[in-house]
């Protein structure tokens, strides 16, 4: 009688259950690292070992800078490239490829009941497709690099159950957003949130993806939602077969720390306001407070169904006057997507900014701001500072909020688009 | 009378002028990048304190950043939007493109026009028969803004005359890189240049752009062309509104120099300086890990064209990077009807906004030690791309190079 987390880190520690709180030491599948791989190869210098434990579970991705701006960053991307290459890393994508959860994910390295870490705290977002993923430090990865372990505490689990009709401009991330204001950001801190329901089985990899990727804002160890037909399609299309994954299932007596229900029939589009994520309003609350710039990217909404929802709205309109509207798709095969079906168009003659792919404005790859700027944006985070001026300001919220934001250069209600 | 005479004689109210004098002339149109203009505005808030005389003359771009990395550079651009509102100036935002091209697409640039700005390849809009130069930002602070005028030594004219039908492979560029190299990096010192003959003639003008811009490489004032029906047809469908030609006339010139450009092969100009041209044959092997069309001469939709009939059917080799800048929206937005946007990206090309690029590294472009860019820029000075080595070369090289994976020559990709 075992809840996911608890079936999925038995297994990859080969004990034949564990229970919340023991410490484990785990194998995990995969061992992402982004732009940070610099600072994993320097402290793998400092243990004074050149033996990795097994190279073909490296992946590394340059996304946070991409390209490099200064000498220094060109230096430590190139040192990443280096080591990659002397070491037979064969899963390493370099500052073109885009945002490193998405990258992995479309290349099908992401498979249902694997066991990934990450160097990125957004890492649970492996659980869209049924698999444990979580962030840690990078000398966490480091020393995984080397042992091929890592020890964790086993968490506690939170299931959420959803069901209803999402109403019409209403997203999975608005969903987020709401149930990180009513639960707080350390409602579900080191617990793995299981999202159950009619709600979660009707949902895109996509929209997933941006849930899991949320779950992190809950405090979350990892978040995970059960494989179905959609996660075998969407591995299928990316030549995973079944029989390359073990699907992990929560038993039905599986014990939790808490069950909570959400209804989302009667949901609106929801804001998290300056500067916690958890400061959250229903958009009525907030509409009509001016920005200067909208920024649409991050891995929790720059995806193709996420830009495809944006240029819905902003499809013969154009950016308000003195706005800026930054685009940044998540990955190459986005932006090749968004070209060849004339979303990049739309977007373009919109008035946007679209950058090349990547995590832009979200990691501080530009987008910086001015003190008394304010950002509407997709991302994951709005803490003070964390685009700029600590006197700026950041509201999160889905795409279609913030293309209907840039359109009117004041935080608007998507559904007055529909 | 010679054209740069008679557009000075006209800017500062005399009948006629001669070379040597120095006239103060009314400025038509002053350009002004988020770099020049943050440092212009300051001098002239803090010790002109005067109004803008002309503010409909004056467009400000933001082309060196496409999206501000640090809040000092939010700042900076923040600063700009508010004096551009507070004195109603032309503004342009990030993502608009380069300087240079927006000026000119905005309908801006005339025949006939004194045109200055704080950028030092000011000197393009030449192409379209302007007297156009570059000039330091107190200049601008001091006379430009507050009343309307910049004062110079009128320059001897030179003129350039070109001729001959170049090879498959050989493109504009390379023979404006040739001429760099030919006449020196000092060797036009205050002079004005003005490209003639059937070769530059039967150019598009974006073509003829790459002439004038390489003025300042040798020193000169000024360059420019001679306006002709292909300029004016060209303005006319750019701008909506059909200009009339200002021309010189007569034979007042310091000096005459040809070129005969048939022979010419693909030119390269090496690190460290813009004048350091060379045959792509004599340094063809030399390993690159960045390739970039962008720049003032460079994120055309003709640098776009070419890019794609190098990368039709190949990739780009594994271990270069490829970066595509369109010069402005319209190149972009022209680039994805065309169907170039994918082709490129699913070549292995990645495409960044308009703006200028890596020029001095600012959102992108910087270069480790050891590592080696070839792009389309303007200039390839040690520093200005980090700690990197940069080559200067036409898209089609560029192209072939990224393809290759080092300095490639481009008549083996195109016939």
């Amino acid at each position: 009688m075992a809840t996911f987390v608890e079936k999925v880190l038995a297994r990859a520690a080969g004990l034949s259950e564990v229970t919340p709180g023991q410490i484990v030491d785990v194998e995990p599948d995969l061992y992402m690292s982004h732009s940070a791989s610099w600072r994993c190869i320097r402290a793998l210098e400092r243990l004074g070992t050149d033996r990795l434990h097994d190279p073909t579970r490296i992946a590394m991705v340059m996304d946070h800078i991409s390209p490099a701006r200064t000498a220094k960053t060109a230096e430590d991307q190139r040192l990443c490239r280096e080591f990659a290459t002397r070491h037979g890393i064969t899963k390493f994508w370099d500052v073109e490829a885009g945002i490193a959860h998405v990258v992995l994910m479309e290349e099908g390295l992401v498979r249902p009941g694997m066991v990934i870490i990450g160097t990125d705290s957004h890492s649970t977002i492996y659980g869209a497709l049924g698999a444990f993923g979580t962030g840690v430090g990078f000398s966490e990865v480091t020393a995984t690099w080397v042992t091929g372990k890592l020890w964790m505490k086993v968490p506690g689990s939170l299931r959420v159950e959803i069901e209803g009709g999402m109403p019409p401009g209403v997203t999975a991330k608005d969903l987020m957003l709401w149930l990180i204001g009513q639960l707080t950001a350390d409602g579900a801190t080191y617990l793995s949130v299981e999202f159950h329901g009619s709600y979660p089985a009707s949902l895109t990899v996509s929209e997933r993806m941006t849930m899991c990727n949320l779950a992190m804002e809950l405090g979350a160890k990892n978040a995970y939602v059960p494989p179905d037909d959609v996660t075998r399609t969407y591995l299928s299309e990316r030549g995973v077969p079944p029989e390359a994954y073990e699907e992990v299932f929560p038993d039905p007596g599986a014990q939790y720390l808490r069950t909570v229900s959400v209804d989302v029939s009667t949901l609106e589009p929801q804001v998290a306001c300056p500067h916690t994520v958890d400061n959250v309003r229903p958009i009525g609350e907030v509409a009509g407070t001016r920005v200067d710039q909208v920024f649409i990217g991050s891995c929790a909404n720059a995806k193709y169904d996420d830009l495809v929802e944006a240029a819905q709205i902003l499809k013969g309109r154009r950016v308000a006057p003195g706005v800026r509207l930054l685009v940044t798709p998540a990955s190459r095969q986005v932006a090749a997507q968004i070209a060849r079906d004339g979303t990049y168009a739309t977007l373009l003659e919109a008035g946007a900014l679209i950058t090349n792919p990547g995590c832009g404005a979200c990691a501080g790859d530009g987008g910086a701001m001015a003190d008394g700027e304010v950002t509407f944006s997709t991302a994951n985070r709005n803490f003070q500072g964390r685009m700029g001026s600590y006197r700026s300001e950041i509201y999160l919220g889905s795409p279609a909020t913030a293309a209907a934001t840039a359109v009117r250069g004041v935080i608007t209600d998507p559904r007055e688009f529909l | 009378v010679n054209l740069v005479e008679k557009i000075l004689a006209r800017a500062s109210g005399r009948a006629q002028v001669t070379p040597g004098e120095v006239v103060v002339a009314d400025v038509d149109c002053i350009l002004l990048h988020d770099l020049s203009c943050y440092l212009t505005a300051k001098v002239l808030e803090e010790e002109v304190r005067q109004p803008i005389r002309h503010p409909e003359r004056v467009v400000v771009v933001f082309d060196h950043h496409f999206s501000p990395p640090t809040e000092e550079q939010a700042r900076m651009l923040q600063a700009n939007r508010a004096w551009a509102r507070r004195h109603g100036v032309h503004l342009f935002d990030c993502g608009s493109g380069n300087l240079h091209h927006v000026a000119l697409h905005g309908g801006f640039i005339r025949p006939g026009a004194v045109v200055v700005g704080s950028d030092s390849h000011t000197p393009v809009h030449g192409t379209v028969g302007c007297f156009a130069t570059g000039l330091g930002n107190y200049s601008h602070a001091a006379l430009g803004l507050p009343f309307g005028k910049a004062w110079f030594r009128v320059p001897e004219l030179v003129r350039i005359e070109l001729e001959g039908e170049t090879r498959p492979g050989v493109t504009p560029r390379d023979v404006a890189l040739f001429l760099t190299g030919q006449i020196g990096e000092g060797g036009m010192i205050y002079r004005a240049l003005e490209f003639a003959g059937p070769y530059v003639e039967e150019l598009d003008v974006f073509d003829r752009w790459l002439f004038p811009l390489i003025t300042v490489d040798v020193g000169a004032k000024s360059g420019h062309l001679q306006p002709d029906e292909r300029t004016l047809d060209f303005l006319a469908e750019l701008t909506g509104h059909r200009p009339e030609a200002v021309r010189g006339d007569g034979d007042d010139v310091a000096e005459t120099r040809g070129w005969e450009v048939s022979g010419l092969e693909p030119q390269v100009a090496c690190p460290p300086t813009v004048g350091n041209v060379h045959p792509v044959p004599e340094v063809v092997g030399v390993p690159i890990q960045w390739a970039e069309l962008g720049g003032h001469g460079g994120g055309r939709l003709q640098d776009i064209r070419l890019a794609a009939q190098v990368l039709r059917g190949r990739r780009v080799h594994p271990e270069v990077r490829f970066n595509v800048v369109p010069s402005s929206r319209w190149v972009f937005t022209q680039a994805l009807r065309e169907g170039l946007v994918e082709e490129l990206h699913r070549a292995g090309a990645t495409w960044f906004p308009p703006s200028t690029g890596s020029n001095q590294a600012i959102n992108m472009g910087a270069l480790a030690e050891d590592e080696t860019m070839i792009s389309t820029h303007a200039r390839n000075f040690p520093g200005r791309n980090g700690s990197g080595r940069m080559y200067l070369a036409s898209a089609l090289t560029v192209a072939a190079s990224a393809v290759a994976g080092c300095l490639a020559d481009p008549r083996e990709f195109v016939r």
